[in-house]
């Protein structure tokens, strides 16, 4: 070990030394503890006050609309105002996200784990990605904005770029996870590198990059800013009814996320004071139902080996 | 009898082999991608950042606030906003964050901590923009009105708070996770010379977690610097601001700016520069963040490095 | 243990993808089980421009559709000028505006072959408003307003800042009383700022070589309510908003009477629909005629607009009714191309 921890380790010797001989020490350790637990009930009383409030603003919503207001579109008129097409969109995007950045980010990770020796190249590329994972998100709607479509194929790719280092970084960890073990198992019976990368290791680190991916949907789905940077409808739009799968898609989208946005800064009261609150439950409950499943994979797979 | 080996049977058969090769060159296209992202985002920012350097009237750069509809871009307007905003964000994640950490990696028990581990955990996956609405609509008027009589409906002060709520659970989570990694023997050593528990924690488990304590705050600040929707929101989704070091007052961050600038109507943008200074604050971010990232990033492999 | 993991993990990810693919079908289905209607009519349209005019052209899209739901329709609100940019390029079926159409932009439209049918269908008001509790100041006339809100009222915290500056003016109501100016307002995005700069300071700041524009220190919301929150906090505030969120609010605010020039009038619906209150903007759509001709959509979507129905989403956007229907049922009716100011 350094030099530095040796001095450390003297110094916590006199500490104690003096500690010891201190008749206060139960209360001041007492107090710690104390103090600690009362910095992490905070965060968890915080985070009910959040929850109680937006519930309390959002039940008139709810109660007097029911599940009409998850099924009605997008509105100005507070009376038919609802979340489907908000809901939509930020399927659509997932779905985007799914098909893009899911196998180019596993593809990736499988590459910096499995495959690239340790070069220029491939340290490059691993900082290329965790510095592209802390880029602030409204940069990428920039990055979205300078491509000229304001439909949601432009959105669920800005929103695949936006995820696709936080998807290589959650699957190489996953990879990574995986003893040698099992990959040595592999090549001892004659397996070629990728098929013990497709039947060895990636079986066991699938439940792992499983539910990075969900939390990375999670994320994708809760991000604002770059659609609003890259245009998206806030005002009333609804598709033809011959409309075909093509003109949906390059028609004009919302998102749940944007539809709490423009609410909240709606003139009308009954938006930002009631609709708002209810499209953030709807929000909540879609991303609480992704985190559930995330840990809920994540705890049917812990300490396999 | 003993069938003779050659060289060739023990490179496997030729298709086999070229199947290696064609997935090979998909895996580096694939890792590729992310390099190709990197220069996308770089030359969209700068190629825009630089007609807007280039051609800006320099005394512009230095006025009464970013007022970018009207040709004053006030660079420091955004970089004091953003730094109050980071600080008071900062304020409150770091006592918070670190005292849950402590609690969670030092304290808890295991049954406790398989609950409130992810109840942390929820509060990071809530997004961005219902925080910004709670403290335009809860923190704002029900906590710095209260406090601070003369606070204007919209503040730093409330955005900075709903950023510290924001970032909390980042430093907790990826503080924790340094504690963790701290070996047991560290801990049993100190209990040996007759430490007790808070005293390791103070003087043992937290000096060698350092590294990555260190690593979670320059995380939550880049984070708590990125931050747009909160900002936006809370502290005046407007197109300008005036230069203010009054936390009090309503204020326009990097982030703000762009995301204003972008959802504005025409009528008065488009003069001039003010499509490009969007840009050039897009740049500027990147820049900032991406220094940041890095300087953490350092230093999650300083921790994971030691044990 | 693998193989059961390796399946449900593959069910999860199935459903997920299934479950997202079904939805997006929904949405077909929906659209096309509510086609219960006797409209008939097919198509898409496509409404851009300004954003004030956005709820009301929005409104009547979700109204009229309820008759007609097998045609698409789209509403945008990204401006005046941006809408009139596609308009004239021929990309949308109607330009919603809270201006008159300018010279180059009806001269970019003639050059690309599309005629417009200009029509006028309601008025905006902006009222200035301040506190309930200000007795000191009942009307304002430009002067005043460019005294204490214009590009040269920068630094003013109190009325009487401003009363130096109003005596190089013509025509104010200095000195002012000695109290706090507390001034919130719309920002600079919103329409509301644009059409106060335009009717109320503009020629005074031309004619004193300053930029057109408010003073930049002032309390800007994008939210009207905030901004009557704000205007109501203080004794001795000052703002503007539209005339609907003052007539929602008038316990809270009262707006100031305002002189043009004739005389002091007060915001009322009589005076911006007859014009005597001087802060007011028209509220126009233009129709692509040639796509009126075309499109029996688009022909029943405006005849629905200026119906007597279709005007209710005037009243619940907050503008004010013209006192008169007649002509520009006349316009329409006519098909009469062409800008009346121009």
């Amino acid at each position: 070990m350094t030099t530095s921890i040796t001095r450390r380790q003297e110094a916590t010797q006199a500490d104690v030394a003096k500690a010891i001989q201190r008749s206060g020490i139960q209360w001041r350790s007492t107090l710690f503890h104390a103090g600690l637990l009362l910095l992490l009930l905070t965060t968890l009383v915080i985070l009910l006050v959040l929850l109680a409030d937006i519930m309390i603003k959002a039940w008139p919503t709810f109660a007097e609309r029911g599940v009409s207001f998850v099924t009605d579109g997008l509105s100005l008129n507070p009376e038919t105002a609802g979340v489907f097409t908000g809901i939509m969109g930020s399927i659509a995007i997932a779905v985007i996200v799914i098909l893009l950045a899911f196998p180019i980010g596993v593809s990736s990770a499988i590459y910096l784990e499995e495959y690239a020796p340790d070069t220029r190249l491939s340290r490059f590329l691993d900082t290329t990605v965790r510095n592209l994972a802390g880029v602030p998100s409204i940069v990428y709607g920039l990055l979205g904005g300078s491509t000229d479509g304001k439909n949601v194929i432009a959105a669920g790719i800005t929103m695949s770029a936006l995820v696709l280092p936080i998807v290589i970084i959650t699957a190489s960890e996953a990879i990574r996870a995986v003893p040698d073990s099992i990959r040595e198992a592999g090549y001892g019976v004659g397996a070629t590198k990728w098929e013990v990368v497709r039947s060895h290791v990636m079986p066991s680190a699938l439940p792992g990059i499983l539910t990075g991916t969900v939390l990375t949907l999670a994320r994708a789905i809760g991000e604002t800013a770059p659609l609003l940077v890259i245009g998206v409808a806030t005002g009333y739009f609804a598709p033809p009814g011959d409309a075909t799968f093509v003109d949906q898609i390059t028609g004009s989208y919302t998102a749940l996320p944007v539809i709490v946005f423009s609410w909240s800064r709606q003139t009308q009261a009954e938006f930002a004071d009631t609709l708002a609150p209810a499209a953030i439950i709807v929000l909540l409950v879609v991303l609480f139902v992704l985190n559930g499943a995330a840990i809920w994979l994540r705890n049917k797979t812990e300490n396999r080996w | 009898m003993t069938q003779q080996l050659t060289l060739e049977d023990l490179a496997g058969d030729a298709k086999r082999r070229n199947r290696e090769r064609r997935v090979k060159v998909l895996f580096v296209a694939a890792g590729l991608v992310s390099i190709a992202v990197s220069i996308l985002i770089i030359l969209s920012l700068a190629g825009e950042a630089w007609s807007f350097i280039s051609q800006v009237d320099l005394s512009s750069l230095w006025t009464v606030g970013w007022f970018p509809r009207r040709g004053l871009y006030d660079i420091p307007t955004l970089i004091i906003a953003t730094t109050i905003i980071a600080g008071i964000g900062m304020l409150v994640a770091i006592p918070l964050g670190l005292g849950a950490a402590a609690y969670l990696a030092e304290y808890a028990s295991p049954r406790a901590r398989r609950w409130l581990k992810p109840t942390v955990e929820i509060l990071a996956g809530i997004p961005s923009v219902v925080l910004g609405f709670w403290a335009l609509t809860f923190i704002s008027p029900e906590v710095v009105a209260r406090i601070f009589s003369s606070a204007k409906p919209f503040t730093m002060m409330a955005a900075g708070l709903g950023v510290g709520v924001l970032i909390t659970p980042l430093v907790a989570t990826v503080s924790e996770d340094a504690m963790k990694a701290v070996p047991m023997s560290l801990r049993e050593a100190s209990y040996g010379l007759g430490a007790d528990r808070a005293v390791t924690v103070r003087k043992v488990v937290f000096p060698a977690a350092l590294s990555g304590i260190v690593a979670s705050m320059i995380l939550a600040l880049s984070r708590a610097i990125g931050e747009t929707m909160i900002v936006f929101m809370a502290a005046g989704a407007v197109g300008g601001a005036l230069r203010t070091f009054n936390p009090l007052d309503p204020g326009q961050t990097m982030t703000a700016a762009i995301a204003a600038l972008a959802t504005g109507s025409d009528q008065v943008a488009g003069q001039g520069l003010t499509f490009q200074s969007l840009f050039f604050v897009g740049l500027l971010l990147f820049l900032i963040t991406l220094a940041l990232n890095s300087l953490s990033n350092r230093f999650v492999r300083k921790y994971r490095e030691q044990y | 243990m693998k193989k059961l993991t390796k399946i449900v993990v593959l069910a999860a990810a199935l459903s997920l993808f299934v479950a997202a693919c079904s939805s997006s079908s929904d949405d077909t289905t929906t659209t096309t089980e509510a086609s219960g209607g006797d409209g008939g009519l097919t198509g898409s349209l496509l409404i851009s421009g300004s954003s004030t005019v956005e709820p009301v052209s929005a409104l009547n899209a979700e109204a009229w559709r309820a008759i007609h739901p097998e045609v698409g329709v789209t509403v945008e609100g990204p401006g005046t000028g941006d809408g009139f940019a596609k308009f004239c390029a021929g990309e949308t079926d109607i330009s919603d505006a809270s201006r008159a159409i300018k010279e180059e932009e009806a001269a970019d439209c003639e050059a690309n072959g599309i005629e417009f049918i200009e029509l006028l269908f309601a008025i905006d008001g902006l009222s200035v408003l301040t506190s309930t509790n200000n007795d000191a100041v009942s009307c304002v006339s430009f002067s005043d307003l460019y005294a204490l809100l214009g590009p040269e009222s920068t630094g003013f915290t109190s009325w009487s800042d401003a009363d130096g500056l109003a005596g190089e003016l013509d025509g104010t109501n200095a000195p002012y009383p000695d109290a706090d100016l507390v001034v919130t307002a719309p920002g600079e995005e919103s329409g509301t700022y644009d059409s106060f700069v335009e009717i109320v300071l503009e020629d005074i700041a031309d004619e004193r070589g300053q930029d057109a524009a408010t003073r930049p220190d002032y309390t800007a919301s994008a939210n009207d309510n905030v901004i009557i929150e704000g205007i109501s906090g203080s004794d001795t505030s000052l703002g503007w908003v539209g005339y609907a969120f003052f007539l929602a609010n008038q316990d809270k605010v009262s707006a100031l009477e305002v002189d043009g020039g004739d005389g002091c009038v007060g915001p009322t619906p009589e005076t911006i629909a007859d014009g005597t209150y001087p802060i007011a903007r028209p509220l126009f759509i233009y129709v692509n005629k040639a796509k009126a001709e075309e499109s029996e959509a688009l022909v029943s979507y405006v005849d629905y607009y200026l119906s007597d129905e279709g005007l209710n989403s005037v009243d619940q956007a907050g503008y004010v009714r013209l006192a008169d229907y007649g002509p520009v049922r006349e316009v329409w009716e006519t098909r009469t191309t062409g800008a009346a100011d121009l």
